[in-house]
């Protein structure tokens, strides 16, 4: 009843084309996140779902009514601004009721719902106060509530959490979370954290200039991500990649890594002689001998405690995987990978260690287009 | 004593001695206004009188129409500043958040439009209003210094409201206000303290306003302001100067509170906007 | 609430449709009190006309530029006018800066102090001008008898006869009244340095000399060089002052351009030549405002 459906929607302020042809189709009651770098349209695409800016081309219908062209007041959404944007000159109490009261709602109303809506927050003792009186957290939650009394058909929220720290941050992730399940409105989220998309979407659209990478729910998204842009934002540390010919061996094509020709059991025969980049997350390097083994001393450790990163330099042959990632998060790996092992106790530095994979792991990329070959 | 000691010495007495010689004029003015005329003409003089002559504030408002161009002064202030601000506000408004095209060139318009001489403008003016059968009127002077608040109030309000987030609005649309709506729901009523210091700046500039005031005012006796009533005060050969100081005093002590109260807000959007 | 389509301006596309309408009664009334008036005061500096009249336009001529680029009185008025702008904005950038420079230091009572040291600023130039009339008065003034007491003089001056005294008295008062600006400004600019770069210049062993030449100097010149153009076309255009003070005289000692334009217009009632004067005068104002519009474009703040 409340999905939401984009269609095709281009942006351009001139000549400059920020949103290149977006299409959507939103359930009711689905948490969709919009993630990407910054610059990358999704804050852009949220202000022209809300009204606030206008689409050079393309559709929105909200819960089966098209609002490509209606005010912002009209089309029965809330939004929650990353700098929160509480009305200064009011009470708190006042600014969750402003919305309703542009509507006329009966005062009495209004006030049932302010409070209903305070107490779920757990804001109830701050109604009288002055946004400028509160913490960064406090505020957030009553744009929240602010949000929550109008019963609106669609939550929009504009990086919500981007102005509070770390570990208010993972609070008010689980809280919305739960505000969510609660209340089962449709959200469509924007932020640039991957760990806020993973942790909290039903669905994942990622995004980089203007264009859609990917939509997926976040485990799909993890495990089969559709190209190079997608595999490398999503996951902390990213993937590593590296750059490798495709020879045919007895048994099949073949990778060259690390100095050894390992097999892979993929369909890439018609490459073979051609380049191609592959890819393997830091958590599927294990200590010790495996499927895929190789001795190598790794150029710095960084250890966590029960987790350590290995900062392992890669053969020659195996560069030059990544060029310009515009707006991509590159960690200045440069030449190196990086491994993650668990639990493996302490490791003597500028000592040799023995490392090892599984080729199922490996994921490969087109060289030039990026997309995903397999994986 | 130390180095330091000496360093903090020096600067206490320099800014004391400073202050004192660039505010001894405002001293020398209430003194001589506290003066019998008769110790006015006598060297040397007093730096402080005797007696002081409290009343001669008493006797001036009483002996000229002191009170009247007062009331005249403040009716032409409230004028210009209420129409310059009502059409400035929304200005303003439109130039910090809409990209208008022109805005930019109307944007530096208003910014040399503030360098226009007086001298100049006063005779085209002087010619409308007198078609229009103003001349003698305050409505002259009203819009006349129009010309010289509107650009100024607009200015510093586009920069004001360039430091209001944009968000504001935006919240008050989504929550059902029209652009309009927001404006005058949330974007004034958050704004009051710039506008309010804008306004006190207009009213500055307009009770200091002197040239089209005399221009057009000259005639008309019951409308004279202040500052044109003062200088008829002072005679062609021998004048009261005391009187005049007194008078000069009373003209002059609204916009000295203006400023000693509210220096802070009236600066930093001269700082701010690059004016005068 | 049902709109009209058409005028709903809270729709996305319609919205900046609202930036013009919320524009037009300030564009209105700058036209009609403004530009109108400018273009008024441009036609008839190309007119022989004694009263500015509305209805009846006289034919084009020259005749009132061809008079004032012949006439002494014209010449006169810009040599004076040069004069006064270039000592009245040397002394107010030179006080202005200094006292800035005093009160940026951290003291007890600072606040007050940059309170005090701008107030000029807030005093009307009639009073200014009633301030120093009577201080400058040639009979029982405190200047005259300053200037015996320290022995510079043997005789009264009389301020407001000598041309040369009085264009002296006129150039005190417009720095008394200008300076503060200055002040505001250098202060406002003294205060945006970060104190990280003049730590760093301790660190490497310059002395306060060497600080202000190389630091805060170069900071400043942006607002300092907005801030002597504005000052600079504040004695330009300043008619109170000048009026009130000397009325142009003696003998035109003190007529600026500004002062011409007036005294010609209102005072002789030749509109014509007078708006010419104004013109010439509007010119210089302009050059002068492009060259602060280069600074500010350049970014100062």
């Amino acid at each position: 009843m409340a999905g939401i459906r984009i269609e095709n929607v281009r942006k351009s302020f001139g000549v400059l084309e920020v949103l290149k042809g977006f299409s959507l189709d939103v359930a009711d009651g689905e948490f969709v996140v919009l993630v990407g770098p910054s610059g990358c349209g999704k804050s852009t695409m949220l202000k022209i779902l809300a009204g606030l800016d206008d689409a050079t081309s393309g559709q929105i219908l909200i819960g089966d009514r098209e609002v490509t062209d209606v005010a912002p007041g009209e089309r029965d959404v809330a939004m929650v601004f990353q700098n929160y944007a509480l009305y200064p000159h009011l009470s708190v109490a006042k600014n969750m009721g402003f919305g309703l009261k542009m509507r006329g709602m009966a005062r009495a109303e209004i006030d049932r719902r302010v409070r209903e809506a305070a107490r779920i927050l757990d804001v109830e003792h701050l109604l009288d106060r002055r946004p400028k009186q509160l913490s960064g957290g406090q505020r957030q939650r009553v744009a929240l509530g602010r949000a929550i009394v109008r019963e609106p058909q669609a939550f929009l929220m504009d990086e919500p959490l981007s102005n509070l720290d770390a570990k208010l941050r993972v609070h008010m992730r689980a809280e919305i979370g739960a505000l969510h399940k609660r209340l089962g409105v449709t959200t469509i989220y924007v932020t640039h954290d991957q760990i806020e998309a993973m942790t909290m979407a039903d669905r994942i659209v990622i995004m980089r200039d203007g264009a859609i990478q990917q939509i997926a729910d976040p485990d799909t998204m993890f495990q089969h991500p559709a190209n190079l842009f997608v595999a490398g934002f999503i996951g902390s540390p990213g993937m590593n990649f590296m750059r490798s010919m495709v020879t045919m061996g007895a048994s099949g094509p073949q990778l060259r890594l690390f100095g050894q020709d390992v097999p892979v059991d993929r369909p890439i025969a018609e490459l073979a002689g051609k380049p191609v980049i592959v890819g393997l997350r830091p958590e599927h390097f294990a200590a010790g001998p495996g499927p895929v083994s190789f001795t190598v001393t790794p150029r710095l450790i960084e250890s966590l405690g029960s987790e350590k990163y290995l900062y392992i330099e890669v053969p020659e042959e195996n560069r030059g995987a990544i060029t310009a990632t515009r707006g991509g998060e590159d960690d200045h790996r440069g030449d190196s990978v990086i491994a993650r092992i668990m639990d493996v106790g302490a490791i003597p530095q500028s000592e040799p260690i023995t490392l090892s994979f599984d080729p199922s792991r490996l994921y490969l990329f087109d060289a030039e287009t990026h997309v995903t070959i397999a994986g | 004593m130390t180095r330091r000691r000496l360093n903090i010495v020096l600067l206490y007495a320099g800014v004391v001695l400073t202050c004192a010689i660039l505010l001894f004029p405002i001293y020398w003015l209430v003194v001589t206004a506290l003066s019998k005329p008769i110790d006015l003409r006598v060297l040397p003089p007093n730096f402080w009188p005797e007696v002081p002559q409290w009343q001669v504030f008493a006797k001036v408002l009483a002996d000229r129409p002191l009170l009247l161009w007062l009331v005249n002064s403040t009716l032409a202030a409230l004028g210009a500043v209420t129409l310059s601000m009502s059409v400035s506000i929304f200005a303003g408004y439109s130039l910090s958040r809409f990209r208008v095209r022109g805005g930019q060139s109307l944007g530096l318009f208003i910014l040399t439009a503030k360098m226009l001489p007086a001298t100049l403008l006063v005779i085209p003016l002087f010619g409308i209003f007198r078609s229009m059968g103003l001349v003698g009127s305050l409505w002259s002077v009203i819009l006349a210094q129009a010309t010289l608040i509107v650009p100024v109030t607009t200015w510093r309000l586009k920069g004001y409201v360039d430091t209001l987030p944009r968000e504001l609005e935006q919240a008050a649309m989504v929550d059902g206000c029209s652009p309009l709506g927001a404006l005058f729901r949330v974007i004034l009523p958050v704004a009051t303290p710039g506008l309010a210091a804008t306004c006190l700046y207009g009213f500055v500039l307009s009770w200091s306003e002197y040239a089209y005031a005399r221009t057009f005012l000259t005639s008309a006796q019951g409308n004279w302001t202040a500052n044109l009533g003062l200088t008829t005060m002072k005679g062609e050969y021998v004048s009261d100067w005391n009187e005049i100081s007194a008078a000069a005093i009373m003209v002059a002590i609204p916009v000295l509170l203006i400023y000693l109260f509210l220096e802070r807000y009236l600066v930093s959007g001269l700082t701010a906007g690059a004016e005068k | 609430m049902s709109r009209l389509p058409l005028l709903d301006l809270a729709r996305p596309s319609r919205r900046h449709w609202l930036g013009y309408l919320l524009l037009a009664p300030a564009v209105v009334l700058i036209a009609l009190i403004i530009i109108y008036p400018l273009i008024v005061s441009f036609d008839i500096s190309f007119q022989k006309v004694d009263i500015v009249r509305l209805d009846r336009r006289a034919p084009f001529n020259l005749v009132n530029y061809q008079q004032l680029l012949g006439s002494a009185e014209f010449w006169m008025a810009c040599w004076v006018t040069l004069k006064m702008v270039v000592i009245v904005t040397a002394c107010c950038v030179a006080l202005g800066l200094g006292t800035a420079l005093l009160v940026n230091n951290h003291f007890r009572g600072r606040t007050v102090a940059r309170l005090l040291v701008a107030l000029p600023w807030a005093v009307p130039e009639i009073i200014a001008v009633v301030i120093f009339a009577w201080i400058f008065d040639s009979s029982f003034g405190l200047m005259n008898w300053l200037f015996f007491r320290l022995g510079l003089i043997n005789e009264t001056i009389n301020w407001f006869s000598d041309p040369n005294a009085a264009f002296v008295a006129v150039v005190v008062t417009m720095v008394w009244k200008g300076y503060p600006f200055v002040s505001i400004m250098a202060l406002a600019g003294l205060q945006s340095i970060p104190e990280d770069y003049y730590n760093a210049a301790r660190v490497d062993g310059a002395n306060a000399w060497n600080r202000f030449t190389h630091i805060t100097i170069p900071s400043l010149m942006p607002v300092l060089g907005v801030t002597m153009v504005l000052v600079l076309l504040w004695v330009f255009r300043d008619f109170s002052i000048i009026n009130v003070m000397t009325g142009g005289g003696p003998l035109k000692a003190t007529q600026t351009l500004s002062i011409m334009t007036y005294e010609h217009a209102f005072g002789f009632f030749k509109m014509g030549y007078a708006s010419a004067v104004g013109v010439v005068t509007l010119i210089f104002c302009v050059l002068a405002s492009l060259l602060m519009i280069g600074r500010e474009a350049d970014g100062i703040y």
